[in-house]
């Protein structure tokens, strides 16, 4: 029924996941093989767009929960941005933004990683 | 029964034959000698008579055997030489064993007699086979009767081999020559169509046209020597003379038709790898018509595809390629190597544009110059499409190693097959598809039953506590959980949670969560003290991406007072008075963080509970179901109806909620579980210095009802 797909866009070395559809027990691993390959790139510094996404469920989130231990491991880490009210209430409830950080706009989360950088240089 | 009638007959046959046989036998060791017309009359019939049943028991031999014209023409082959030693040799052991043949033919002694017998026997019972394989021949793969012809054929030789006995009286020489001539017209007229020659393959047709040489020279040589005057001939003229002529007939037959058969093969040669590929097409695209319907392994259908597909167009490779997630997979390979077929199939459809190949395409891989990074050096490659309603799904692969390339009939061959071939692989992966989806199916009546265990099968009873809950299992389980536990004769706790993900895995992590909350109520005194133990212990065994949101309440009834923890689960709800209050005490779902971080973050609240408190749990299956439009039910609409039936009993409020919940996702099947638990909070008064309930009436009404 409901579909669901990403598409990814680099930003210097950040990469944004697009995330469209809705995200369910049946389509986590479509997002699963998308984070797959990015690490297997050793692309380390994710952000995810949400604008496009009408619904995620429990095991949707799971799939962040999967990858997020790895991507610190290797100084890098998943951003959330420009969530709906309503995705961003689920993301609440489960205590997420203890967890991640979540922006506003695409951009904030971009420039967040490149003051993290200048940190570290 | 048919068979077992067959061989009584047979039976019969052989046995009259015998007697027959006797009978000869016993009249040529008596009455030979004498030249009565009546006994050679006699001599005629009896002989004749016994040939005829012969070559009766013999032809149902013959024909019983079913054999194939190779072996056939190498058994005609066989007698020919075994008559052509008989003759060769007659004159020189019979002549000096015996001395003056004729006086022994016409005073024959008992072992004169058996030896006489016993090689007329061999010559006639050779010729008879040899005319009944000839006969044989003749019906082989012929698609109209042509009985007649053949029967008027042979009425003709015995015409002539009758006559044969006129032969004596040069006035009636003509009558003798007319029947031979008029049986060697026929001879050639029925021999000139040769059918059965197309359906052989190359290989036959040319060990068939060297026997063929050696047999029709056979015959003749046979022929010659049979017709000169020797041993031999006195021997069988002597026997009879018209079977004697019947035998020269039959050599003439055998001339006759292996010279045509010989020049009709010569002919055949050239067309016949042509025949042979289209037969071996036809015969491969039956073979598989069947399997479609028998083999449903896939591992095995696309084996034979590629083994068929090798075959029908004479290629020295075969390979499956299927598309899947805008992937090329091979699938099978058959006598390629697995790196070479990727590599091969990477140059094609990397040469095409869109990455796809439209039409069956002929590959030159020889101007291609990376092709000679290839472990093998083929020099083209077929690729057919296969299709499944039109969409292109992958293709079937050939190729070739040495300088010919592929041309229009191999492409027609192959894209006929692979026709065959995508009905073949879509019939299989649907079967495939059902299976795995009855597998599935039997995992959710698994699930489905470890979650129905797991929930409290009745609700406790506490005497200022008005408890319901609802339970609505979605089809794919969703792991929502509930519980209630008696702490003491004055607490109850309580737990809604809810594991992410569904089916299987989400009901074995229910039970375990079970396990956790009904130990640690036992000994936990505050609700964040049992999340937090909670999570410790789900550390060892949760995965990393899964995880449950759960809250969990302990009421105590004496102090009338809630407190309650919550980890990252549906806020709980409390609807006191005019206004619903969110109970959203901040803490992350069980399982996501394993440091202090979790304990830090984890708060408890501690409520005092008021007359009609109606305090509501639930998950998200309720203010997530949705409707035909997609549209959630929604908080806002929940809490709506909440208010409105605040004053009825717990169980009245949750009839109303999953009424509308119902009546509002009607059109749209229901996803996740729902789970809803209601507890109303009945305040005890004291009335006269005994206890009694506020709303006592209401429920007095309801027990005389």
């Amino acid at each position: 029924m409901a579909e669901f797909s990403t598409t990814i866009k680099e930003h210097d070395d950040v990469s944004i996941i697009y995330l469209k559809g809705y995200l369910d027990a049946h389509t986590t691993p479509v997002l699963e093989n998308t984070f797959a390959n990015l690490i297997e790139k050793e692309k380390y510094k994710i952000a995810v767009n949400f604008k496009d996404l009408a619904y995620i469920s429990s095991a949707g989130l799971g799939v962040f929960m999967a990858f997020i231990e790895k991507i610190r491991d290797n100084k890098g880490d998943i951003k959330f941005t420009s969530m709906s009210d309503k995705v961003y209430n689920i993301f609440d409830l489960l205590g997420f933004p203890l967890l991640y950080e979540i922006f506003k706009s695409e951009e904030e989360a971009v420039n967040k990683f490149k003051e993290n950088k200048k940190v570290e240089d | 029964m048919k068979y077992r009638f067959l061989e009584i007959q047979q039976n019969l046959k052989f046995r009259v034959f015998l007697t027959l046989g006797l009978v000869l036998f016993f009249f040529k060791l008596f009455a030979s000698g004498t030249a009565s017309a009546l006994m050679t009359g006699f001599n005629e019939l009896l002989v004749i008579l016994t040939a005829t049943v012969f070559i009766f028991y013999l032809k149902d031999f013959v024909h019983n055997r079913q054999i194939n014209p190779l072996t056939l023409v190498m058994s005609i082959g066989i007698l020919n030489a075994l008559i052509f030693f008989l003759l060769e040799f007659s004159d020189l052991i019979l002549g000096s064993f015996f001395g003056n043949i004729e006086q022994q033919i016409a005073h024959p002694g008992l072992i004169f007699n058996l030896v006489y017998t016993f090689y007329v026997f061999i010559i006639l019972s050779s010729i008879a086979y040899v005319f009944l394989s000839l006969r044989e021949f003749y019906f082989y793969r012929e698609k109209r009767n042509k009985t007649t012809y053949f029967n008027t054929m042979i009425i003709f030789f015995i015409l002539a081999s009758l006559a044969a006995l006129l032969k004596g009286m040069p006035e009636f020489a003509y009558i003798w020559n007319t029947f031979l001539i008029i049986s060697i017209i026929l001879i050639i007229i029925n021999s000139i169509k040769i059918s059965w020659i197309a359906f052989i393959v190359k290989k036959d047709k040319v060990t068939l046209l060297i026997l063929s040489t050696v047999i029709t020279v056979l015959f003749i040589v046979n022929l010659v020597n049979y017709t000169e005057d020797n041993i031999n001939r006195k021997l069988l003229t002597s026997f009879s003379p018209s079977i004697a002529q019947f035998t020269a007939i039959i050599m003439i037959y055998g001339v006759i038709y292996f010279s045509i058969l010989f020049f009709t093969t010569l002919f055949h040669l050239p067309t016949a790898e042509a025949f042979d590929r289209k037969a071996q097409e036809v015969s491969s695209l039956q073979y598989f018509s069947k399997l479609i319907t028998e083999v449903l392994d896939f591992k095995e259908l696309t084996e034979t595809i590629t083994d068929l597909a090798v075959k029908i167009c004479g290629a020295d490779a075969s390979w499956i390629v299927w598309k899947s997630d805008n992937e090329y997979k091979i699938l099978a390979n058959n006598n390629i190597g697995y790196v070479d077929a990727n590599a091969v199939t990477e140059l094609v459809i990397g040469k095409s544009r869109k990455g796809i190949i439209d039409s069956t395409t002929i590959l030159d891989l020889k101007k291609i110059k990376t092709a000679n990074l290839l472990s093998v050096n083929y020099n083209a490659a077929l690729f057919s499409s296969l299709r499944t309603h039109n969409d292109i799904k992958g293709y079937l692969c050939v190729a070739r190693k040495g300088d010919i390339s592929f041309d229009e009939e191999d492409i027609s061959a192959i894209n006929t097959f692979s026709d065959y071939a995508s009905v073949a692989i879509e019939n299989a992966r649907l079967v495939e598809e059902s299976i795995e989806k009855e597998r599935l199916e039997k995992e959710l009546d698994v699930a489905r039953e470890v979650q129905r265990k797991i929930l409290p099968a009745k609700n406790p009873e506490f005497e200022n506590l008005d408890i319901s809950s609802v339970f609505i299992p979605a089809f794919e389980v969703g792991g929502d959980y509930y519980d209630f536990f008696e702490i003491s004769q004055d607490k109850l706790g309580f737990v809604i949670a809810d594991v992410a993900g569904k089916g299987i895995s989400a009901a074995f992590i229910m039970a375990e969560v079970k396990g956790i909350f009904e130990s640690l109520s036992k000994f936990s005194s505050s609700p964040k003290e049992l999340l937090v133990r909670a999570n410790q212990i789900l550390q060892r065994t949760l995965e990393r991406k899964s995880f449950v949101s759960a809250a969990y309440g302990v009421i105590d009834i004496q102090k009338e007072v809630l407190s309650i923890a919550r980890a990252g689960h549906c806020p709980v709800l409390c609807i006191r008075g005019n206004e619903v209050q969110n109970l959203t005490p901040s803490g992350m779902g069980l399982g996501l963080d394993f440091s202090e971080y979790f304990e830090n973050t984890l708060e408890e609240k501690v409520i005092k509970l008021k007359t009609d408190d109606v305090i509501v749990l639930y998950t998200d299956g309720i203010t997530e179901a949705k409707n035909s439009k997609l549209e959630d039910f929604g908080t806002k609409h929940f809490e709506q109806i909440l208010l409105e039936n605040r004053k009825l009993n717990a169980d009245e409020i949750s009839n109303k909620v999953i009424q509308a919940v119902t009546l509002f996702s009607q059109s749209n099947s229901q996803h996740d579980d729902i789970t809803l638990v209601i507890l109303k909070w009945k305040q005890k008064v004291k009335i006269n210095g005994e206890e009694e309930w506020q709303n006592l009436a209401p429920q007095l009404k309801n027990m005389t009802m």
